[in-house]
């Protein structure tokens, strides 16, 4: 019994070491966000203040968060889904036909620096009348998401036996038919792990939508900036909208979590 | 005939197009106060002149992010935006993104302002800000000591040492390599030297090293703990919570420090002062740090010219002095009824920076980024030794070696 007891305490301590220096920027986010700017930079840090939310009214009524919250969701969610009708499929080419130099070729194009791709895209999107629009930004996003979810996928579709859709062939299904009814459903823990990964790649993108956004598609981490300007940086605004656009991401990842975890042990290890 | 009357209505549609477009502009402006200004006064504008104005606020780098790649692409639909003319003013210039102001009226301008406002002998910007070298100073802290505010650097040096503490440090500047270049700037010039001179990088003279040694000395003995890593965003908040008691900076620090919001020490507290006189002269530098330009690949230009002079008319420039703008324009600072809204000590800084200034804070150059990263170097080796290093003659000539060789590849080595 008292054995167990230390054992508790001991493993507290422990977890209390590793999650203490991860959660405490994050804390302290979070307590900046309710403070005034004196409060903010006072010295010693004041853990005991009165709490505001005029840092979040800044955010969200004076600068207009929820329409950069709407442009980041739709960007986003395009984005991922348009790369699952993509990837999908070909993720499962790539596991099952071997296409090994096909997978090496959308890898590079993820680890091509951003930026490279930046100066064409701007000529092609302002050649179309696309600056500013959905649809560039959509694109440029599907860079991120789509090597996301075919990587992930591939893999994944490779730890899946042969056998299942064989079977299902025998039965008279088409390879689309088993695709789609066998293999997909299968696939669902792999599949929610790509769509958390690139939904949050894609949130926190800063350098296409930097370029290729404007007044109308302006979406979350540029809009941050608005609170930092020449000779002043508004802290406390910061700090809120942080903690605005943290949340969301957050939200996803605790109802996913364990899929994620699944995902992408899966593809560790069979890949 | 037939052919007479087609010209006649082809003319027509030429006018009455010509009227019918261009009823919309472009404008990208920073995340500055006076960026703020403008967007509250734009409406009054479209109502005046029925022009639409769609206008952008960006953080400056982003600015620059977002006119670089516009421009440099062929494909910018920007008709008028804000510019940092020490930072990206020559760059700009010499790829030919800004549209000369052959027909803008610069009287009202002090010279110093437009030194950097013109490229040949065509103006290219409009001076918008200045800001300038002060001390900030902690009153209270002085009045305990017994202490007058120091007029010379050996007066700075003492009152530096005579007010550190434990608990405050006795001098603040920014001590962060790159960024710390335009706050040098003012000690370097003090001290009878250059960043360069007549286009070739100097900052390796006997008075540039002395001054660097200087700057070294009264951050790592006197400054806040790691003051190599600070640039105003860190020396600001201790100021504010009041644990310097002077601090070297830009005059556009003033509001915030004494704004009870934002600041911890009573506004009554803060002194702004003259930066104290060098061993050799006294000219802290005194910059336009932003200005406002048409481009050159605007498509509509008469509506764009017509923007930027009301924009930067001598109207808007009393209005944005009143809400604490230093502003470039000479009758802003003339007018009575704005200077006697303005604190008295700022006026005085400005009329003393503005006579004996000088107008570069920083390397006036193509790639002054990469100038600031490299002087930045010496800055700091000053610094961890506390100005006393072997080496830092060796290592400033090597800096200057490179700057040379970055003005060499621009063609701007020795053309001034």
């Amino acid at each position: 019994m008292r054995k167990k007891t230390i054992h508790r305490i001991l493993f507290f301590i422990l977890m209390l070491c590793i999650a203490g220096p991860v959660l405490f920027p994050f804390l302290w986010m979070l307590s900046s966000s309710f403070k005034t700017q004196v409060d903010i930079v006072a010295w010693p840090p004041r853990i005991i203040f009165s709490p505001i939310v005029d840092n979040y009214i800044r955010v969200f009524a004076e600068q207009n968060f929820l329409k950069y919250f709407k442009n980041s969701l739709i960007v986003g969610l395009s984005a991922v889904s348009f790369s699952l009708l993509l990837g999908l499929p070909a993720a499962y080419s790539i596991a099952r036909f071997k296409q090994k130099k096909l997978s090496v070729f959308i890898l590079v194009a993820r680890l091509m620096p951003g930026i490279s791709f930046l100066m064409p895209w701007y000529i092609i999107f302002s050649r179309l009348k696309l600056m500013d629009s959905y649809v560039a930004l959509i694109l440029s996003h599907m860079l991120i998401a789509l090597p996301i979810v075919v990587w992930i996928m591939s893999s994944y579709f490779e730890s899946i036996p042969l056998e299942m859709e064989e079977s299902a062939m025998v039965d008279g299904a088409t390879r689309q038919k088993a695709f789609l009814s066998i293999i997909l459903p299968i696939a669902t823990p792999g599949i929610v792990t790509s769509i958390t990964l690139s939904f949050i790649f894609s949130w926190n993108n800063f350098m296409f939508s930097q370029v290729l956004s404007m007044e109308k598609t302006k979406t979350l981490p540029i809009a941050v900036y608005n609170f930092v300007s020449y000779a002043e940086v508004d802290w406390g605004a910061v700090m809120a909208a942080a903690v605005a656009i943290m949340t969301p991401a957050i939200i996803l990842t605790m109802i996913f979590q364990k899929y994620v975890v699944k995902g992408l042990t899966m593809g560790a290890v069979k890949g | 005939m037939k052919a007479r009357l087609l010209a006649v209505l082809m003319l027509l549609a030429l006018v009455f197009g010509a009227g019918a477009q261009a009823k919309e502009i472009r404008v990208l402006v920073a995340n500055h106060p006076y960026g703020d200004l403008l967007k509250a006064a734009i409406p009054e504008y479209e109502k005046a002149t029925g022009v639409k104005v769609n206008v952008e606020s960006l953080q400056e780098s982003q600015l620059t992010t977002k006119l670089t790649t516009e421009f440099a692409t062929n494909s910018s639909s920007v008709d008028v935006f804000m510019t940092r003319p020490l930072q990206e003013g020559k760059m700009f210039y010499k790829n030919g993104w800004y549209e000369p102001l052959t027909s803008y009226d610069f009287s009202d301008y002090p010279d110093s302002a437009m030194g950097v406002a013109r490229f040949g002998n065509k103006p290219y910007l409009v001076p918008l800000v200045t800001e300038w070298q002060v001390l900030y100073y902690r009153k209270d802290l002085f009045k305990k000591a017994g202490l007058s505010v120091p007029k010379t650097f050996t007066e700075l040096e003492a009152a530096a040492k005579a007010l550190d503490s434990a608990d405050v440090a006795g001098f603040a500047s920014r001590g962060k390599g790159a960024a710390a270049v335009t706050q040098i700037s003012s000690f370097l010039y003090n001290y009878g030297g250059a960043f360069l001179d007549k286009g070739v990088a100097v900052f390796d003279s006997k008075e540039a090293l002395e001054a660097t040694r200087f700057y070294g000395k009264l951050l790592a003995l006197y400054g806040p703990t790691g003051v190599t890593s600070m640039s105003w965003e860190n020396i600001m908040p201790l100021f504010q919570a009041g644990k310097v008691a002077m601090w070297t900076d830009a005059s556009v620090f003033f509001g915030q420090i004494v704004d009870p919001a934002k600041s911890q020490v009573t506004a009554a507290d803060v002194g702004i002062a003259n930066m104290p006189a060098g061993p050799k002269t006294n000219n802290p530098f005194f910059v336009v740090s932003w200005g406002m330009a048409v481009a050159r690949q605007s498509k509509n230009k008469v509506q764009a010219m017509d923007f930027i002079k009301w924009a930067t008319s001598a109207d808007l420039a009393k209005k944005a002095l009143v809400a604490s703008i230093p502003m470039s324009r000479d009758s802003a600072w003339a007018d009575p009824a704005v200077v006697a809204k303005t604190n008295p000590e700022l006026v005085t800084t400005q009329a003393f920076a503005a006579k004996n200034g000088n107008p570069f804070d920083r390397p006036y150059m193509s790639a002054v980024g990469n100038a600031r990263d490299l002087i930045g170097e010496v800055i700091i080796e000053s610094i961890n030794t506390a100005g006393t290093s072997q080496k830092l003659a060796d290592l400033a000539k090597q800096k200057v070696k490179q700057v040379n060789e970055l003005l060499e590849d621009t063609g701007e080595y020795g053309m001034y």
